[in-house]
């Protein structure tokens, strides 16, 4: 199975090694990992701040991209919400519209098509450490990704998983907001840490990066001993 | 009170709420037990999102018709005997119910909780006519008492209000000498109202839906005061948003089950109250003149719009009790009567975006009210809508943000220029980097970094690695 | 009766049909057929008994005494219910359903012991709110119950007085069995049907759910605020 890798732009620049990871568990999955060169952007902070004109050049450039691709894997549940996002974008423009909704129904987050379309539930992963899930907005509400990851992590060797509290509420992240609203959203991460801390986790697993990103940056600036992973990077360890 | 709160701008809002730790101890403590509750409510429905669906359904038939039912309604409630006044305006809604007052002598109003006659400052016109009007919902009744503090949700409006703060302001204004027990308080606002139920001359109710088929109106409450104000007072004037109406009391079921278990997680709330004009011949209670305002105020230029699906709204703010930022902010933050996701989409529609421009970007887009919304109302997709229209339309982004929109669309359009990028990000940032880690940003990456680190760009990218690595390179 | 006024009803509605972007829409719409009903589902197929069962239990969560009886045991229920309010005065609908179940009696007894009992009487007009404000005890019937949400739907009538279910201190309503439906659609199913068959319906309906409450301090439920502050309903299990 021939699967289109798109990185993200967090991916590609500050966690490659997330990337990484995930092809090489597509690999051992049997699947032939490719990397389309233009890809760029999804587009989501333009769009998210309301420059939807320009959100569609970004559109355009990614569906023509990924036009002949199969499959479209991407390790992040934001992102791949912003591909199908476009199918509105695009509602006074019939020809792009039915290109965005063939691109929609190509892509799938890393968990879903782990679990959904290589119907696979172990991925042979051990993990020893006390972990907890912090499951993100997008991926669980506009994409409905909420059992992908949990079965994946359940199927981890050694790894003690227990639930995080008030799960479902924002961490603070919201893109643009971050930097638009700081008080709001260093209350919002305050609490989710708190939250974290609860669970007495010592790895705190995700798997958008723009969630961990301000996770962990707020862990990191409370000087708290709290790691933060991709799942991708539990997923592919073999300690 | 209008539907704008005070003239502080809103960072300092939101300073003042993220400060009340009371009021933010009380918003989370009532988030998390309405949670479970409507959880329960949800559950036991059976196949709420068929309930989600079919509410949707109606809501839209209704308002894709809404001069039809409203004609309906209006000669039903004609032919009852009941008078009918379409108000454009606020200031035209205020008129007519001041003249009737007028008409009636009327010296004491009695009111039971209506967000419409706050988004109108109904009971200012009234005071200006030297009338007393008394709010018989414990919570409004609280806050009028509290010198006219402003409600902080649309269902629960004096949530950022303590029990000592209310024993105080019981004992001060009303001579209240007992302690501080929710239910002692609670009693002393019984007995004081008793007296008032009895013997104003009007009483003056919101509407939770009209009835087009019978020209009934119909209130929705715990405590019992619409009741009262309803059955005592010789006039009643009942004041709708234009919106809240259904085609016949079968849908209207539908509604009041999703409008209960949404806002309370009860199955019904105490009273649901259907009311047909005045009191029938013969019978000893209920009103002998009915009166019913009918209330664009900017609702008609919604309609018809991207935005229209917000008039779906039936106010049980269960967007409000999972929002994360009403979380912390509180109600206050909004500068609205409308709070919460539905007031950022709700306020800068009626209020305009000038005193209502912050309000769709206090949301991180989580879309946990789209979820909660029993209308379907895609609220965060509103907001982004919002923010569109406040860039596009009215060409209030800032010069920065536009420059580095397009540039972010020019380089994202194309991968010379954005492989560049995320080439230079690591020599960009060089200067920055202690540790591994930016302490203190540049540009855009300061607001970041003033709470948190922000993680340093990785010496090789992905696509780099790539390229490079054995097994095979680009396609 | 007088038809009311009706102040620039034109100019309004016009307005509505010109934002929905078409002509006035004067002509009758059709209800449609919705394609989604799944309010005919909940307790469907349940029995009367099992009805009662789902009324007792959530009796229970809304703070509201159950108690079953029959008819011919319903003077002595009443006797006991009302000892416990320690009740010097009643107020009661004039509903014959009183005489059918021989409550009558139950009122003239009452009265032999010197309890105050008072008919509502449309005659003597406003006394009889200042009788029901004084009461201790109001007591009517229920024309229709339901069973989902332990609630009594209540017509006016010139005997049926708003007040009797709403000042007294105590509230209680006698529930024939057979007035028990799943829940809240087929009584407005009911009221649908009445406005289409005779053009009209009461002037006001009254859906009751045990006595009446609020949270608004702190959100603490505090039962008994404006209404009564307790509410028992009485089901005669024969009838």
């Amino acid at each position: 199975m021939k699967v289109s890798l798109f990185i993200t732009c967090l991916g590609d620049v500050f966690y490659p090694y997330v990337g990484k990871d995930t092809v090489e568990i597509l690999e051992r999955l049997n699947c032939e990992v490719v990397f389309p060169k233009n890809q760029t952007c999804c587009g989501q902070p333009a769009y998210n701040s309301g420059y939807h004109k320009e959100t569609k050049d970004v559109a355009k450039h990614m569906i023509k991209t990924f036009e002949q691709s199969d499959y479209i894997v991407s390790p992040s549940g934001s992102c791949v919400t912003m591909f199908h996002e476009y199918v509105h974008l695009f509602d006074h423009d019939k020809e792009w519209q039915e290109k965005a909704q063939s691109l929609a129904n190509r892509t799938f987050e890393f968990t879903q098509f782990i679990v959904d379309v290589l119907k696979v539930e172990n991925v042979g992963a051990s993990f020893s450490k006390r972990a907890t899930y912090h499951t993100s907005c997008h991926m669980s509400r506009l994409l409905g990704v909420k059992d992908a990851p949990m079965k994946l992590l359940e199927n981890v060797k050694g790894l003690e998983l227990s639930n995080l509290p008030n799960k479902e509420i924002c961490c603070g992240f919201g893109g643009t907001f971050s930097v638009k609203m700081v008080p709001i959203s260093e209350q919002m991460v305050n609490e989710k840490i708190e939250h974290i801390e609860e669970t007495d986790a010592e790895v705190l697993i995700g798997a958008d990066c723009g969630c961990l990103m301000n996770i962990g940056g707020r862990i990191e600036r409370q000087g708290k001993p709290i790691k933060v992973m991709h799942i991708a990077q539990v997923l592919n360890s073999r300690g | 009170m209008p539907m704008k709160i005070g003239d502080v701008e809103f960072f300092g809002r939101v300073d003042k709420g993220l400060r009340n730790s009371f009021m933010r101890n009380a918003v989370v403590s009532a988030q998390e037990r309405l949670k479970g509750a409507k959880l329960n409510a949800a559950e036991e429905l059976g196949d709420w999102e068929e309930w989600r669906n079919l509410s949707e359904e109606i809501r839209q038939h209704t308002l894709e018709n809404l001069d039809y039912y409203l004609e309906e309604l209006t000669e039903n409630v004609c032919k009852q005997g009941g008078h009918v006044f379409f108000a454009q305006t606020a200031e035209e809604a205020n008129e007519y119910i001041t003249r009737v007052s007028k008409e009636k002598k009327a010296k004491k109003i009695i009111k039971s909780k209506s967000m419409v006659t706050e988004e109108i400052s109904m009971n200012d016109a009234l005071e200006a006519l030297g009338c007393e009007v008394i709010e018989s919902d414990l919570g409004e009744y609280i806050l009028q008492l509290d010198d006219h503090d402003p409600p902080s949700h649309i269902v629960a409006p004096a949530l950022h209000k303590n029990k000592e703060q209310i024993r105080e302001t019981f004992s001060e204004k009303k001579g209240y000498k007992k302690t501080s027990k929710p239910e002692e308080l609670a009693l002393f606002a019984r007995e004081q109202l008793r007296a008032d139920f009895l013997s104003a001359d009007i009483g003056i109710t919101g509407c939770n839906f009209a009835v087009a088929e019978s020209g009934a109106i119909s209130l929705v409450t715990n405590e019992g005061n619409a009741r009262l104000s309803t059955s005592l007072p010789k006039t009643q004037i009942t004041v709708m948003g234009m919106e809240r109406i259904v085609p016949t009391w079968e849908e209207l079921d539908i509604l009041v089950s999703m409008l209960c278990r949404s806002a309370v997680g009860q199955k019904l709330t105490s009273y649901i109250t259907g009311l047909i004009g005045p009191k029938d011949k013969g019978d000893v209670d209920g009103p002998e003149e009915f009166h019913l305002v009918i209330l664009d105020n900017g609702r008609s230029n919604i309609l018809g719009t991207e935005f229209q699906s917000a008039l779906h709204c039936i106010r049980c703010a269960a967007c409000i009790n999972v929002c994360p930022i009403y979380r912390h902010i509180g109600g206050h933050s909004y500068g609205s009567i409308y709070p919460g996701p539905i007031g950022a989409v709700l306020s800068p529609l009626l209020g305009g975006y000038e005193d209502y421009k912050e309000l769709p970007y206090a949301s991180s887009l989580c879309a946990a009210c789209t979820e909660a919304c029993p209308v379907k109302i895609p609220l965060h997709d509103l907001l982004v809508k919002h923010r569109r229209n406040i860039v596009e339309e009215h060409g209030k982004g800032t010069f920065g943000e536009k420059l580095a929109m397009r540039g972010f669309s020019l380089a994202a359009s194309s991968p010379k220029i954005f492989s560049m990028g995320s080439k230079s990000a690591p020599t960009v940032m060089s200067p920055f980097i202690k540790d591994g880690k930016v302490k203190k940003g540049p540009g855009p990456i300061k607001p970041w970094t003033d709470i948190r680190d922000f993680p340093e760009p990785s010496k090789q990218s992905f696509r780099e690695w790539f390229k490079k690595r054995d097994k095979g390179g680009d396609q | 009766m007088k038809n009311g006024a009706v102040h620039n009803k034109e100019q309004f509605l016009n307005q509505i049909a010109k934002s929905l972007g078409r002509e006035r829409r004067t002509t009758p719409v059709a209800r449609p057929q919705w394609k989604h009903q799944p309010q005919w589902n909940v307790l469907k197929n349940a029995t009367e008994d099992e009805l009662l069962d789902v009324l007792g239990t959530q009796c229970d969560r809304i703070h509201t005494r159950v108690e079953t009886t029959t008819c011919l045991e319903l003077n002595n229920m009443l006797t006991t219910v009302i000892e416990h309010f320690d009740a010097k005065s009643i107020v009661s609908w004039d509903d014959p359903r009183f005489k059918e179940y021989g409550i009558n009696d139950y009122y003239e007894n009452a009265g032999r012991a010197g309890v105050d009992v008072h008919i509502w009487d449309p005659s003597i007009g406003e006394k009889n709110i200042i009788i029901s404000e004084r009461a201790d005890v109001g007591i009517t019937f229920a024309d229709i119950t339901l069973a989902e949400s332990g609630t009594v739907v209540l017509f006016s009538d010139n005997g049926k007085g708003r007040s009797v279910s709403l000042l007294p201190t105590n509230y209680i309503a006698i529930i024939p069995k057979s007035t028990i439906v799943p829940r809240m659609t087929q009584a407005t199913h009911y009221i649908h049907k009445m406005e289409q068959e005779n053009g009209n319906v009461p002037s006001c309906i009254n859906f009751i759910s045990g006595p009446s409450n609020s949270a608004d301090i702190e959100m603490n439920l505090v039962v008994g605020v404006h209404g009564p502050i307790t509410a028992t309903y009485i089901v005669v299990t024969d009838r």
